[in-house]
């Protein structure tokens, strides 16, 4: 049983690749109908799917491929021609195979979905034997498939083998091995003749025409070489049996949990890193720092390296994608009555297995878009002066760490003003958000849920979910969409999507005392501006940069940090851009850039609205990762002017008891003394032994203290440091610190001023002189 | 001398021999100190305690659940069992430990004032939460009596799941 399930796998696998490339093949057979090589390669799929399915007993799937390379193997030799209704017949045909191979694949078996051959065959019989193609059902006399087909058929014929041609099915066995044996040494020529070949001229065209091939099954494989080459070249059929590479087939999961290493990796070297700068900073000069130097160095290297090529493994060619394309734009042109012509280049470009998978609906949808509202029908466009076939091109590259992808269609193009006066009507803006909205923007309205520009709803576009589909995907993928225009010109939408999801580059932005990681994908730039630049637009706050005018949230407000120190007057902006929308995001500092690899915060957090996950650092704390399309939509919500100073508010001060004295002393006795003169005072003490601990108490914000008595000897962090520390905090500016030590020497004194003391005291001192001294620093006057 | 090893042995030796006799009945758990109370965990759900450690804040959550941290690579959430349990809370003490959980298919570490120590005790001394208090969304597994002192045991799987 297991076997069987083995076998079958191997064989939806297979199939599934094969068919993809069969759509491809025959949009490209239309234009060129006469490509024997092209025709040659569909007919043997068809051949391999009857083969397979017949040997795991697929009868209906059978009875269809059966009938499909009858027709095939007619145009083949030129016994039927390829008209455009012919193959309407054969793509709907290899439709309702692609149906069985699904239903195969769900099911287990052909029957499920009970599909009804009847109709298809009777077509299909119909072209075969050189009649009209009948419209309605009529049950027809197909011929049974042969179920006596010999098994070794399948396994004797491998996928690669170009020559494996003609139904086998007659033959005996030992007919079998002798075509074998014959096409191997057929083979062998074949191939020294291409090397010949292509070392000659690639541009030949097929001298030798092949010989109609008399009724017997078995015909001259030399035709496919010999026809191998057209001129055109722009067949990707040539999948000859020079391409043969050497591959492997492994289950994704294996290269996800290798990906999942190499991510433990990278992070192993952000700290070594890390610490190779500290240890540089403190062993400056010392000879062994030369070697580790070296070491360090060498391992980073190869986890680049070796992190390129796991990312490699991954990779797919955007073709899987593009590949059903031309077979849709065909499609589509005949249900719309247009001439459509799709160009596709770059679709060797890679991409990360996961995105090309979400990218297909996205491309479906925008491409659908162009062919239904952008290409205008052959009259009007020949009425505008342009010819009679529109153009659309779709093209792929890559662009730094990203993939761009550029969909380009020659049709009417957008009109911004329709488009706003759309919106207004739809009620999806104001008349005023309309107003200010440059064309760009109003482009990208065609993005919001509930549009849809096309006056008439067809089955093929307008029904104004397609575009917003495409927006939530690509945000998805971190991914940005611009979009340009020109009436009559045609439109431009350009996708630049980020190369992987599992380590990515980002920004390290510092937030008051917080860090966060922008994926560097999402950022366009990064600014500093001063707090003058700043403009207040109806309660929303906006930066003019360049043309463009920006809105602007602080992180911090976002977030909730809690505001310990002010920016200042200057500022720095991180622009960030996701799909079509940009934002500016004001942080305290910019960090740098860091490979970061996205780790999940587990069931307990997931989904934390602006937060994707966490990276840990080179210093092994825990960073969080922004997530920038829900950031975007809670900036929206916010409402915080930033311009507004952050004035605590000054709870107003009643008793004596409202004030809160801190005592930063190692000493206990002195602690003590302190405590009994400011007894007569009534202000709340609090104590601390060092300045360590003293910084804390202050930090956590537990106690809004209003002065603090500082001895200068301390452990862990003395008196100057402590009053350097607290004054590097605005909050803590006007904070009255006020010494208390034995030191006496005017040094000692200037040193105090410099780290931002208030007042001086020396031991001893008078109960009475501390009193006073306090009091006046915190405005309370003694009754 | 000889007689006072042999002593011990026996001792030892009754020790190893006593689990075997009610081995299906005993539970072991891990006690520690939330507040006045004390609270206990079956040990198997313990992935380890840990000594406090930086912390970095998630933005958006209940103020309980204070960040998430780093164990060897893993990004853990870290959930304060003080404000969990509605109690002031108070600084780290030298005593403050976190101690990190799994569940079938969730991870936390959990701030605690204090451990106590590991309790062996048998499953009929196990009485289910009183109906009044079974209000706290079934946090609860049962009430542990022994000789001196009433224990409260917690339902791991309740307190790793997200409640918000």
């Amino acid at each position: 049983m297991d076997e069987m399930q083995e076998i079958l796998e191997d064989f939806l696998i297979e199939a599934f690749e094969l068919i993809e490339q069969l759509d491809q093949d025959l949009v490209e057979l239309e234009s060129n109908p006469e490509d024997l090589e092209l025709l040659n390669s569909i007919f043997r799929v068809a051949h391999t799917i009857k083969g397979s399915s017949s040997f795991l007993s697929f009868d209906v799937l059978t009875k269809l491929t059966h009938h499909m390379e009858d027709v095939l193997n007619k145009a083949r030799k030129g016994e039927v021609k390829l008209t455009e209704d012919v193959m309407d017949v054969v793509l709907e045909s290899i439709d309702m195979m692609k149906t069985l191979l699904y239903c195969i694949r769900d099911n287990g078996n052909d029957t499920a979905i009970d599909m009804d051959l009847t109709d298809i065959i009777s077509r299909l019989d119909a072209i075969s034997s050189g009649e009209e193609i009948p419209q309605s059902t009529q049950s027809s006399q197909a011929s049974e498939p042969k179920e006596d087909e010999p098994k070794e058929e399948i396994k004797e014929e491998p996928k690669e083998e170009e020559l494996s041609t003609e139904a086998y099915s007659d033959l005996s066995e030992d007919e079998i091995e002798a075509e074998i044996e014959r096409l191997l040494q057929e083979k062998k020529e074949e191939s020294k003749k291409k090397k010949a070949k292509k070392e000659a001229e690639p541009v030949s065209k097929p001298a030798v025409t092949p010989k109609k091939p008399s009724n017997k099954p078995v015909s001259s494989p030399k035709k496919s070489a010999s026809n191998s080459k057209k001129s055109g070249g722009a067949a990707p059929a040539k999948r000859t049996a020079s391409s043969l590479e050497q591959t492997i087939r492994v289950e994704v999961s294996r290269l996800d949990h290798l990906m999942n290493l190499i991510g433990e990796l990278v992070l192993g070297k952000n700290r070594l890193l890390k610490i190779y700068d500290d240890v540089e900073e403190r062993y400056e000069g010392e000879k062994f720092l030369e070697e580790l130097n070296q070491v360090v160095s060498a391992i980073s290297l190869v986890t680049t390296d070796l992190q390129i090529a796991v990312m490699k493994t991954r990779m797919l060619p955007i073709a899987k994608v593009f590949n059903k394309f031309p077979r849709m734009v065909r499609d589509l042109s005949r249900e719309l009555g247009k001439s459509i012509e799709l160009k596709i280049s770059g679709e060797e470009t890679e991409l990360d297995k996961s995105i090309v998978e979400e990218i297909g609906d996205p491309l479906v949808h925008i491409i659908r878009n162009s062919c239904d509202h952008g290409i205008e029908d052959p009259d009007t466009r020949e009425a505008m002066g342009k010819s009679r076939t529109g153009l659309v091109e779709l093209k792929a590259y890559n662009e730094g760490n990203s993939i761009v992808i550029e969909i380009t269609d020659d049709g009417k193009g957008l009109d911004a003003d329709l488009l706003r006066l759309k919106c207004i009507e739809k009620g999806l803006i104001t008349e005023r958000e309309a107003d200010t909205m440059t064309d760009k923007e109003a482009f990208a309205l065609i993005f919001k849920p509930g549009f849809s520009t096309a006056e008439k709803v067809s089955n093929v576009s307008g029904r104004g979910v397609g575009m917003d589909v495409v927006k939530t995907n690509i945000e998805k993928l971190n991914g940005i969409i611009e979009i340009d225009s020109e009436i009559g010109k045609g439109t431009i939408i350009k996708m630049k999507i980020p190369l992987t999801l599992a380590i990515i580059q980002a920004l390290l932005v510092g937030a008051q005392e917080e860090y966060y990681a922008i994926p560097l994908a999402s950022v366009s730039e990064t600014v500093r501006i001063s707090m003058d630049e700043i403009y207040t637009v109806e309660g929303r706050n906006v930066l003019r940069l360049r043309d463009e005018v920006l809105s602007l949230v602080r992180l911090s407000d976002i977030f909730n940090v809690k505001q310990v120190y002010d920016s200042g007057e200057y500022t720095y902006v991180v622009v960030i851009g996701l799909a079509e929308q940009k934002l500016g995001i004001i942080v305290d500092s910019l960090v740098g850039q860091e490979e970061t690899v996205i780790k999940s915060m587990g069931d307990y957090l997931q989904g934390i609205d602006g937060i994707a996950g966490a990276t840990i650092r080179g210093d092994g704390r825990v960073t969080l990762i922004v997530d920038v399309a829900s950031l975007m939509d809670m900036a929206k919500n916010l409402k915080v002017d930033i311009r507004e100073k952050t004035q605590s508010e000054q709870k107003k001060k009643e008793s004596p008891s409202d004030y809160t004295v801190l005592i930063v002393d190692d000493s206990k006795m002195d602690r003590k003394i302190m405590q009994k003169s400011l007894a007569p005072t009534g202000v709340k003490v609090i104590e601390a032994t060092n300045g360590q601990e003293a910084l804390n108490i202050l930090k956590s914000g537990e106690h809004d203290i209003d002065a603090m008595l500082i001895d200068i000897e301390m452990p862990r962090m003395d008196g100057y440091t402590l009053a350097s520390e607290i004054r590097k905090y605005s909050r803590y500016k006007n904070l009255p610190l006020i010494a208390v030590t034995s030191r006496t020497s005017k040094a000692d004194r200037l040193r105090g001023v410099e780290s931002g003391m208030t007042e001086y005291i020396t031991k001893p001192y008078s109960p009475e002189y501390l009193e006073s001294v306090v009091r006046k620093n915190i405005n309370l006057l003694a009754e | 001398m000889a007689d006072k090893l042999n002593q011990i042995f026996q001792k030892q030796q009754k020790q190893i021999e006593e689990p075997d006799r009610s081995d299906e009945n005993i539970v072991q758990l891990v006690g520690f100190i939330v507040g006045e109370e004390e609270f206990a965990v079956p040990i198997l759900n313990i992935v380890e305690i840990i000594k406090p450690i930086d912390y970095t804040r998630v933005p958006s959550v209940p103020d309980y659940v204070l960040g998430v941290f780093n164990i060897r690579g893993n990004v853990i959430p870290l959930i304060d069992l003080r404000r969990k349990f509605n109690l002031p809370p108070i600084n780290n003490t030298p005593d403050t430990r976190y101690i990190v959980m799994k569940g079938e298919n969730n991870i936390a570490g959990f701030v605690i004032d204090r451990l106590t120590e590991a309790i062996r005790i048998n499953q009929n001394r196990i009485d289910p939460p009183p109906e009044t208090i079974s209000t706290d969304k079934g946090m609860i597994y049962g009430i542990g009596k022994r000789e001196d002192s009433m224990l409260t045991i917690l339902k791991v799987e309740s307190l790793l799941k997200r409640d918000f």
